[in-house]
């Protein structure tokens, strides 16, 4: 999950890169004869091995974390305490351990809760690794061992472990005795790691699982394996009466402002030129994240903008870049705050959504003037654009207030006797509607529903009527507005399937399934324009 | 129920009632509007819906004024029809198939292009090794290799069947090119099978087996086989906005550790605006995406596309009057928008004709070759009696009205129709050339041109010059072909050339026309010439000022060809002698078969289920309901005299005096029994009709006619007809 890694990535593959065809070769005539060497080569990272030095400049800011974490892990054949690395997203948790077993070259199992969203697949995966099992067509993708309860997983585990540490032993005996050992010798221990711990406190057994997991290192009674645990949530969150013995805990921080610089800093094309960039660009955005990987997006894409310009006329002068760079930033900075995910257009397409964009930010400001601009993106029929009105303004307005808005007889009188009712507890009344504010869209019944889309719909064909009398031309649409109506359940579970309304699930026979509109009031106001529906007459506001 | 709520049937309820069930306000806001004239077709026209497909053509032939055709005949013809059918029909749907292909080709390429682009982009940056596919820890951890490369198509279309297509041909084309291609469907990211299920339907399509436990580390483990490892994996998953939000996240992010491992390149399928996916996605999975967006072609303009290729440039013999065209019109911008629905109508419009139309074999020459001798062969086969039946079509009365029509002038109004429609098409495509300019949809000008009354009234000559000027005055709905002709008139320099250019192609086989074209063609070349060879600085102005006045010359011109061309070819099918023939102009019957209409349906059937029973001693005019009648239908009855409320309790016991009605020598009878007997009995009477009306209920429920609120208890709801 770290950044500087990122960096680190190219460099990394050309090096494996090199190093792959003679593994590959060697690796598949290995599969058919299962061999101890093979064990250790499956169980040790891949990759060439690093140093202690290498290791902490890859990681900035982790030094004491690393430190601490090869001390617990302790020399070659140390049996050692379980581990908990805990810290927030993008902290550099799996990163850091993983690039230390590389550099320790030491057989582990990794199994991540991500991946393995089940108990089931997160044993079977472990075991898996222990016995050096690939699912593979010629047995059937099948695992090596079936395995479903935790008990027979401990069970399993126990077994698999023992036989692996015997091969091992043996193995490292066999090295000593030959000294002309081709590689490091890894030792007799095996390392278990799970990662993304948190995930399984959603899952449906983890009252059993965690505790489980936690008490590993007490059932197993193994000393030479190594129990270490990843997660983003810390310790207090899981093992607060589990009665097991507590593993150590290394807490990762958030970086701090300084570090991120040098993150960000190293392994850049123009050095200069982008510290200066940061030192712009980072304190904003460190007022929002510490995150990485959230920054190193925004900041691509930021620095990809301030470099447009540049890619022409060339670098600026150091002494004046700083200046120049702000300005050309000035109008980017304050948008890419608030933006949180970016599509970019393909290519040959882009050119027309920049002018969707333009066409789009011009109608904003249009919005207050209700300049009649058709401006959705995507097809809908009349009757659905009435039905997402509605939808919109049953969600919006409060039930009690349809009967003044929509009774086109006594609408008016209600209205006045109303807005002297609210002159007098108008401070209630705020506070009621910044209640209802900070709800969001109410929900509403079908039949709440049913009656305002009628309401409107004939508001609307009288209108349309009108104009088909004046024009006389057009006989096929009195039959078109006449329909309106029919098919308006169909339209409902379109609209329910575009997900612009949405839909409490309850039993279909008792009808009392309520919706709620999840339309922003901006696309309403456009689907109101579309058909030439005063949206706002309509809509309660204090 | 909407039709029935009249006047003259206030609800009995008390008022008290109401409110003591706190009727909300909004549900009595307004009064379904009165009948319609729609709502009365639907109703007269009920009966007719019920047509049986085989049984129609001879009530056409009744309705023909003809007389009865021997039955062999009769057989004849009706094979006839049905091959022609099978070869026209055919015809019409490879031409559509062809081309939504066709329009859908390009986005494909574009996706495909993009996607090799990604794969490139993955490999390129790190290779892993065979092993390292399938090993279980992350290889690269930092955001920017983990991001998943996502193609969001655009469908431009809230309903999305005609999307499923779409993406069925998108994973054909991507497989043909050597893809891994999966189709997952929104049903797989539904929360009941959770992440399971698709991971399981995805190892399902790629592995052909389903394993027990469906994980990744299998699909890994399969990709780095020699034979799979060279190509991408693409996902397709077709209607993002369906799928369960959770449970996509968490796939995404499940795949965003084995990207680097597996280039897996996703494909989501769009339906309204790219906010959904901000509304469906977490933002810390939307930060694996990298997004890159695609459009589908408009629904209108597949539509579009699809008219012109079916009726204008490849027809086959099978044509729509204008009614159809506007109730298409109509049902396409009001009700439904999906090019498959329009596809449906047509078909049904087609099938009808051939079962109804009693010549409509005929319409199968105009796909032949040798049309003239298909029809001379054809029609001297006609006998006396269809013969007089097609000099009684409507378009024939006034022009055969002495001689009648013979098996000759019925060839010769076949292929002078067929001549005419070729002019009439060439001066609609050259119409849809200046509609082309302002964007203007094909199926309005079609629509129009179809009209036979506006044809009528562009015979009067200043026709043009009035409408023209009526444009800026009135918000009148405005005339399509008269602003193209404004267009013209007002359009110079390249666009106009153009123009000219593309007409001449179109009206290549109208002679008149082309040889005007060229005058103009010339005309406009010429002055082009003046102005670029005399350039120096004194006359230019001049020139300027003058070819302006040229140019607004050839503008009028150009406009006054182009309404020549509109009053003397654009002459709609349905002005033309024996249309009937080809064209299909039963709206109503259309409107029945695609506007179900079920709840109505119902409504009115439970009310006139006697009608149905053929039940003669039925309630007279009235509504009352009596013994004899279905429980069912007894039920809705006395519902309609509640009015919109009912007590359960109520309504049982007018129901059970209804069906309990004793008569009075059964009583006398039963006097003489004792009283205990007596008592056994009303207790069984009780309990069936208790029984009979559970089950009369609970199919109200299940139709959903009726609404039981379970807080309130005892009381039902009739619930409305949702149609006015």
């Amino acid at each position: 999950m770290s950044k500087e890694e990122s960096l680190q990535v190219t460099k990394r593959a050309t090096r494996s890169s090199t190093s792959t065809p003679v593994k590959t070769a060697s690796r598949t005539q290995k599969t058919i004869k299962p061999h101890a060497s093979l064990l250790r080569n499956d169980l040790v990272f891949e990759g060439e091995p690093l140093s202690l030095d290498a290791l902490i400049s890859n990681f900035h800011g982790r030094r004491l974390q690393i430190l601490k974490l090869l001390n617990f892990i302790g020399p070659l054949n140390t049996s050692m305490l379980p581990l908990f690395l805990y810290g927030g997203p993008a902290a550099g948790k799996t990163s850091v351990l993983l690039q230390s077993f590389r550099h320790l070259q030491r057989p582990f199992v990794y199994a991540s809760c991500r991946t393995c969203y089940n108990p089931k697949i997160l044993f079977e995966s472990v075991l898996n690794q222990l016995s050096s099992h690939r699912q593979q067509a010629s047995n059937g993708y099948s695992c090596a061992k079936k395995c479903d309860k935790p008990s027979d997983f401990v069970h399993l585990l126990q077994e698999a472990f023992k036989e692996v540490i015997n091969t091992l032993k043996g193995n490292s005996k066999e090295k000593k005795g030959s000294k002309e050992s081709e590689g490091k010798d890894c030792g007799s221990m095996v390392y278990l790691i799970f990662d993304n711990l948190e995930l399984v406190r959603d899952w449906e057994k983890e009252s059993v699982i965690i505790p489980m997991l936690f008490k590993l290192y007490d059932i197993l009674k193994l000393p030479e394996v190594g129990l270490i645990f990843i997660s983003n949530a810390s310790p207090d969150t899981y093992y607060s009466n589990t009665g097991s013995l507590e593993p150590l805990p290394i807490y990762f921080p958030d970086y701090t402002e300084d570090e991120l610089y040098q993150i960000f800093s190293r392994n850049q094309r123009n050095p200069k030129f982008y510290s200066s960039f940061l030192d712009i660009t980072l304190k904003p955005f460190c007022r929002i994240t510490r995150r990485v990987d959230e920054l190193s997006i925004a900041l691509q894409s930021l620095f990809q903008k301030c470099c447009e310009p540049l890619s022409d006329s060339g670098i600026p002068s150091p002494g004046d870049m700083k200046t120049t760079l702000y300005n050309r930033l000035k109008l980017h900075l304050a948008p890419s705050l608030n933006e949180t995910f970016s599509i970019p257009a393909h290519l040959s397409s882009e050119d027309e959504a920049k002018k969707d964009k333009v066409r789009r930010k011009a109608n904003m400001k249009n919005l207050g003037h209700g300049e009649a601009l058709d401006d959705i993106d995507f097809h809908m029929s009349v009757s659905t654009k009435y039905l997402l009105i509605s939808a919109f303004l049953a969600s919006r307005n409060r039930a009690t207030l349809d009967a003044a808005l929509f009774d086109s007889t006594g609408g008016g009188d209600n209205r006045k006797r109303k807005r002297k009712i609210s002159e007098a507890s108008k401070e209630q009344k705020e506070t009621a509607e910044e209640e209802l504010r900070m709800k969001g869209p109410g929900t509403f019944p079908l039949e709440r529903l049913l009656a305002i889309f009628q309401c409107i719909t004939s508001v609307m064909e009288d209108s349309l009527d009108e104009g088909v009398q004046e024009s006389n031309s057009d006989s096929g649409a009195e039959g078109g507005n006449t329909q309106l109506m029919s098919d308006v359940l169909l339209q409902l579970s379109t609209l329910c399937n575009a997900n612009l309304i949405s839909k409490g699930g309850t039993c279909p026979l008792e009808a009392s399934t309520r919706y709620r509109s999840t339309v922003s009031e901006e696309l309403a106001m456009k689907v109101a324009r579309s058909v030439k529906f005063h949206l706002k007459q309509y809509l309660y506001q204090k | 129920m909407a039709p029935s709520k009249t006047p003259d049937s206030p609800p009995p309820s008390s008022s008290t009632d109401d409110s003591e069930n706190s009727l909300q306000p909004f549900f009595v806001l307004h009064k379904a509007l009165p009948q319609k004239g729609g709502g009365r077709v639907n109703r007269s026209g009920k009966s007719k819906r019920k047509i049986n497909l085989s049984a129609s053509p001879e009530s056409a032939f009744k309705s023909g004024g003809g007389e009865q055709f021997e039955e062999d005949a009769d057989y004849h013809f009706e094979q006839l029809r049905i091959e022609a059918f099978d070869v026209v029909w055919p015809k019409i749907e490879t031409t559509i198939k062809e081309v939504l292909r066709n329009i859908n080709g390009s986005v494909f390429n574009k996706i495909h292009d993009w996607i090799c682009d990604s794969f490139h982009a993955i490999r390129s940056a790190r290779k892993p090794s065979v092993w390292q596919i399938s090993c279980p820890y992350p290889l690269a951890t930092d955001i920017s290799s983990r991001q998943i490369h996502t193609g969001l198509v655009f469908t431009k279309n809230v309903e999305f069947v005609d999307d499923l297509v779409t993406f069925k041909d998108l994973s054909m084309h991507l497989r043909s090119k050597g893809c891994h291609v999966v189709s997952l469907s929104s049903l797989d990211f539904s929360g009941k099978h959770g992440l399971g299920g698709c991971l399981r339907s995805l190892l399902r399509q790629l592995l052909l087996v389903s394993p027990d436990s469906a994980d990744v580390s299998i699909l890994a483990s399969w990709y780095r086989e020699p034979e799979n490892c060279d190509s991408p994996l693409v996902m397709i998953i077709d209607e993002m906005e369906r799928c369960g939000g959770l449970i996509l996240s968490d796939f995404i992010l499940m795949l965003s550790e084995w990207v680097v491992k597996l280039p897996v390149i996703l494909i989501l399928g769009i339906a309204t605006t790219d906010d959904s996916l901000r509304n469906v996605l977490q933002l810390n999975v939307l930060q694996h995406l990298r997004p890159c967006t695609f459009s589908l072609g408009s629904p209108a303009g597949k539509l579009d596309a699809i008219i012109e290729a079916v009726f204008l440039k490849n027809w086959s013999g099978f044509y729509i009057g204008h009614e159809v065209v506007a109730f298409f019109r109509n049902y396409f911008s009001m009700q439904d928008g999906t090019v498959t629905s329009f596809i449906r109508a047509l078909k049904i419009a087609c099938t009808k004709h051939f079962l109804m139309e009693p010549l409509s074999f005929l319409c199968e020459g105009f796909v032949h070759e040798d049309f003239q001798g298909f029809w001379t062969e054809k029609c001297s086969s006609l006998r006396k009696p269809i013969l007089k039946y097609a000099s009684d079509l409507p378009s024939c009365e006034t022009r055969h009205k002495s001689s009648g029509v013979t098996c000759e002038s019925l060839a010769f109004g076949l292929s002078e129709m067929k001549k005419q429609h070729k002019d009439w098409v060439s001066v609609l495509l050259c119409l849809y050339e200046v509609a082309k300019l302002t964007k203007v949809p094909l199926l309005g000008i079609f629509c129009e041109a179809l009209d036979p009354k506006l044809y009528n009234l562009r015979a009067s000559p200043n026709y043009f010059a009035e409408k023209i000027r009526n444009l800026e005055a009135s918000a009148v709905k405005k005339s399509e072909i008269v602003q193209l002709v404004r267009r013209v008139r007002n359009s110079a320099g390249a666009p106009l050339r153009q123009l000219l250019l593309a007409w001449g192609k179109h009206t290549e086989d109208i002679a008149e026309i082309h040889v005007k074209l060229k005058e103009l063609e010339n005309i406009l070349e010429d002055e082009e010439n003046t102005v670029s060879q005399e350039c120096d600085e004194a006359t230019f102005k001049r020139l300027k000022s003058r070819s302006h006045l040229n140019a607004r010359r050839v503008n009028d011109k150009a406009a006054e060809l182009m309404e020549c061309m509109i009053k003397n070819y654009l002459r709609p099918m349905e002005c033309t002698p024996l249309h009937e023939i080809v064209c299909f102009k039963q709206v109503k019957m259309l409107k029945l078969a695609l506007i179900g209409d079920p709840r109505r349906t119902i409504q009115i059937d439970l009310l006139k289920s006697h009608n149905y029973l053929h039940y003669n001693c039925g309630p007279e005019g009235g509504n009352a309901p009596l013994r004899s009648m279905h429980d069912t239908a007894i039920l809705y009855t006395l519902a309609q005299e509640h009015g919109d409320l009912i007590n359960l309790h109520d309504w049982f016991q007018s129901f059970k005096s209804i069906i309990l009605v004793p008569s009075p020598s059964k009583k006398r009878k039963s006097g003489h029994r004792t009283p205990d007997h007596r008592a056994t009995q009303d207790a069984k009477q009780e309990t069936t009709s208790a029984v009979r009306y559970c089950r009369a209920k609970n199919e109200y429920n299940i139709c959903r006619l009726i609404l039981t609120p379970y807080k309130r208890g005892g009381r039902c709801r009739s619930r409305k007809a949702k149609q006015p």
